[in-house]
């Protein structure tokens, strides 16, 4: 009961926070017009136009295809390439320096060499959302695969699995915390590079449709837009999460975490 | 082994016997050491193997002609290039400048964003009346901010300045945060127990049991904090390091655009090492720092 | 049991180990084992005796002497043993479920005689209630009558248990007595048990293996004549089973007293 009435009293407060910020913006939009502070309507108009006919393929549906195909990409790559160096650990020494020389590349810097490379396309635009957000998936899953209970790999000694099978049943569940933890790094980096991709070599794309909409002083759009980025990272992490909690159901319980179904 | 074994032997003939054990600890101990060293000694051999090795599928890709041998010059080309425009060059002056905006950003984010994380550590109310403008704003890819710093405060050292701080004040303040809401209540009660004042269980238990987070969380920012000064300076043409490799590429300088990279792979890399170093001198005790 | 004296399901010659020629851990350790016979290991702790017990699975290989099973030779861990390790916390799968772990090692098997085997298992460890639960919503008992269901499902030759009931209460260990000489029986295992608890390796045992302190040599072996079925109460009451226990006490202790002034001689000096 008293936990309940908490709640509601938070929610309030969290309401009226909202409505203060809503209505002292709308406010400086009405008293002080200003190229950056168009009225919350005109913002709202942009955004709602971003979900359907052309714009949902100009802007959203481009963003949509490099972020999930390079996404996919950095987590595939770095998840296979990640147990194999952790589960092999005499391959760690040799490509040690060269990894840890090449996951403190600012990502960015990679991009004029792949516009070099690629030209502005969309081969570019994938290779570089991979190349930022693969090093964190590498690394998480290189830490879970040296991290897993060596008893656990006794007994698949003993129950004699080959090595691909210890890979799959025993290092890859059990490294499956550690992953995902690296694969939310890497969707907000793999976002980011998204974004930058699109900013400076793009026709298409939420990015280049802010970065248009700016130089046009359409400043309700450019906010729409960012709205846009910031409404799908939400829902990207959301829907990451909600598959985490699925998949690691097991791992919640085992170490007592809260929000445990299992 | 069987070696030592028998020098041994012969010594028995004229130590004293408490000596023999001594001289073999100190024997055991010489071999611990050298096999302390040797490995370390494989691991710089085998890195350097794999740094070759990475050089050498470089130069296979250019022989081979995967990509265009005009866009990727010769590894040791691009190294030299490197090494001249460090030594008094172009590319010494932009490194300058970047991190010339890119330590004030940080220094803001990091004042900015340790403040705010104890004032909601601390504030409970604040926290949740504040939580959903600050669950709304962080997950916006600071980068797509960039057009509207743009509008609002125009090209400049301020826009960059601010689009720095905005986006590595994040890991400062959520890690600060948790380091507060962290502290183990039990040493808050060792404080009472011993009759320490609210103020002083905050400097004396709180700030330091949360400083190991602080450190982490900086570390993070002064990554990102790199990513966005870069960005912003080959956006809006600010001088720096993002400036100077677009540009180079815009003039068909291939080999130094490659060079600008390489170094700049550099300063990431430092940037991590300087903070890592830093947290494990100034927080010896930190659970990372004894884990390792 | 072990009337059939065919050929031994376990032999130990002269077995040596050492991590390092300064650390030796055992050292011409050579019994063997009667197939359906139960053998207790015993000894000083940190004598070697999980050592010994890796080199038998194979997951080690023993730098001096030979392991036999049916006068063979074996490299890898071999189809006809598995283990029950002493952490069971650590020792089974926590993201699958205790139904799942009991069929980890069963591959290459029709589904349906697989589904059978492991209801088998479960009810011969009374854990067909918990099936679908995981293993760390368990009791330590529990958990570790799951380790047994996995390793006695594979239908093994040869079961070796590490010291399995160190980590639980003195209740459970009672009961997880009972059940292992129960099943070992039923399925006419030959069972290897390792431990330092001398009543259970007495109790338990048609014979015990006394090993010495590091490095472990087998110091005496010792026939248990105790009659089937034991019985807690009974059995540890009966003379014959005090006067064995007494004996093996009085070896045992005698090692670890070799043991602690071994220590201090090396203080000393």
């Amino acid at each position: 009961m008293n936990a309940n009435r908490r709640h509601i009293a938070s929610l309030a407060w969290q309401a009226g926070t909202i409505v203060l910020l809503l209505t002292v913006w709308q406010w400086a939009a009405l008293t002080y017009p200003a190229p950056y502070l168009p009225a919350l309507e005109n913002i709202a108009t942009g955004f709602l136009r971003l979900w359907h006919g052309d714009l949902l393929f100009s802007a959203i549906v481009p963003s949509m295809t490099r972020l999930a195909i390079g996404f996919v990409i950095a987590v595939v790559v770095g998840s296979v390439a990640g147990l194999t160096l952790g589960y092999l650990r005499n391959l760690d020494p040799w490509v040690r320096p060269v990894f840890e020389y090449l996951r403190f590349i600012p990502a960015v810097a990679i991009l004029p060499a792949a516009l070099l490379l690629f030209g502005p396309t969309d081969t570019m635009r994938i290779f570089v959302i991979a190349f930022g957000s693969v090093f964190p998936v590498l690394l998480a899953a290189t830490d879970g695969a040296r991290r897993v209970e060596p008893l656990l790999l006794e007994v698949a000694r003993v129950e004699r699995l080959s090595i691909p099978e210890r890979l799959f049943r025993v290092i890859l569940p059990a490294s499956l915390p550690s992953i995902f933890a690296g694969v939310r790094i890497a969707l907000s980096i793999a976002l980011v590079m998204m974004v930058i991709s699109e900013l400076i070599a793009a026709d298409n794309g939420l990015g280049f449709y802010i970065l248009r909409n700016q130089r046009l002083f359409q400043t309700a759009n450019v906010y729409a837009g960012v709205l846009a980025i910031g409404t799908i990272g939400l829902a990207l992490t959301l829907a990451l999460l909600a598959v985490e909690k699925r998949v690691l159901a097991w791992h919640r319980g085992w170490r007592g975490l809260p929000g445990a179904d299992g | 082994m069987e070696g030592a074994r028998v020098t041994f032997r012969s010594d028995t003939v004229d130590a004293p016997a408490p000596n023999i054990l001594t001289w073999l600890f100190r024997r055991v101990g010489s071999l611990n050491e050298l096999l302390k060293i040797s490995p370390r000694l494989g691991v710089l051999v085998k890195g350097a193997a794999g740094v070759a090795g990475a050089i050498l599928i470089w130069e296979l890709i250019r022989a081979l002609r995967i990509v265009d041998p005009r866009d990727l010059p010769a590894f040791l080309a691009i190294f030299r290039t490197a090494l001249q425009g460090l030594w008094g060059g172009e590319l010494a002056v932009a490194i300058v400048a970047t991190i010339g905006s890119w330590a004030p950003g940080l220094f803001i984010a990091a004042v900015l964003g340790v403040a705010a994380g104890i004032a909601l550590a601390l504030m409970p109310r604040l926290e949740v009346a504040t939580r959903p403008l600050l669950e709304f704003l962080r997950p916006i890819p600071s980068v797509a901010l960039i057009p509207v710093a743009l509008l609002v405060l125009g090209i400049g050292l301020q826009m960059q300045l601010f689009m720095i701080a905005f986006a590595s004040i994040w890991p400062v303040l959520f890690s600060t945060k948790a380091g507060v809401e962290s502290v183990d209540p039990r040493f808050l009660e060792t404080g009472r127990v011993l009759g320490l004042g609210k103020a002083a269980r905050m400097a004396r238990i709180v700030l330091p049991s949360t400083l190991p987070f602080v450190a982490t969380g900086l570390r993070t920012a002064s990554a990102i904090a790199l990513v966005l000064a870069i960005t912003v300076e080959m956006l809006t043409g600010r001088p720096g390091i993002g400036f100077y490799i677009e540009n180079v590429r815009l003039n068909g300088l291939i080999t130094e655009m490659w060079a600008a990279i390489l170094v700049t792979g550099v300063l990431g890399y430092l940037v991590n090492a300087l903070f890592m170093a830093l947290e494990r001198i100034a927080l010896p005790w930190s659970p990372e720092n004894r884990e390792r | 049991m072990g009337a059939a004296m065919s050929e031994p399901i376990l032999v130990m010659n002269k077995v040596g180990k050492a991590y390092s020629a300064a650390v030796p851990i055992l050292r011409d350790v050579s019994f063997s084992q009667a197939p359906g016979e139960f053998v207790a290991v015993v000894g000083p702790s940190g004598c070697g005796k999980t050592t010994m017990l890796r080199c038998i699975a194979a997951l080690m290989q023993p730098d001096q002497g030979e392991v036999l099973h049916l006068g063979q030779q074996f490299g890898d861990p071999p189809p006809w043993l598995s283990i029950v390790f002493q952490d069971y916390n650590r020792s089974l799968f926590p993201w699958l479920s205790v139904r799942q772990n009991v069929g980890f090692g069963l591959r290459k098997i029709d589904r349906r005689e697989r589904d059978e085997r492991v209801e088998q298992a479960l009810s011969a460890v009374n854990l067909t209630h918990a099936a679908d639960l995981y293993p760390w919503q368990l009791s330590g008992g529990m958990q570790q009558r799951c380790a047994l269901a996995r390793s006695i499902v594979v239908r093994p030759q040869l079961l070796l248990l590490d010291e399995p009931f160190a980590s639980v209460d003195a209740q459970t260990r009672i009961d997880l007595q009972d059940m292992v000489m129960d099943i070992c029986k039923k399925m006419s295992l030959s069972t290897l048990l390792v431990t330092h608890d001398i009543d259970e390796a007495v109790f338990m045992a048609d014979k015990v293996v006394v090993l010495s302190t590091r490095p472990a040599q087998v110091v005496e072996q010792i026939e248990i004549d105790l009659p089937h079925p034991r019985d807690q109460l009974t059995t540890k009451e009966s003379p014959e089973f005090l006067r064995l226990r007494h004996r093996v006490y009085t070896l045992v202790r005698h090692q670890a007293q070799k043991s602690a002034a071994a220590h201090t001689e090396r203080e000393d000096q």
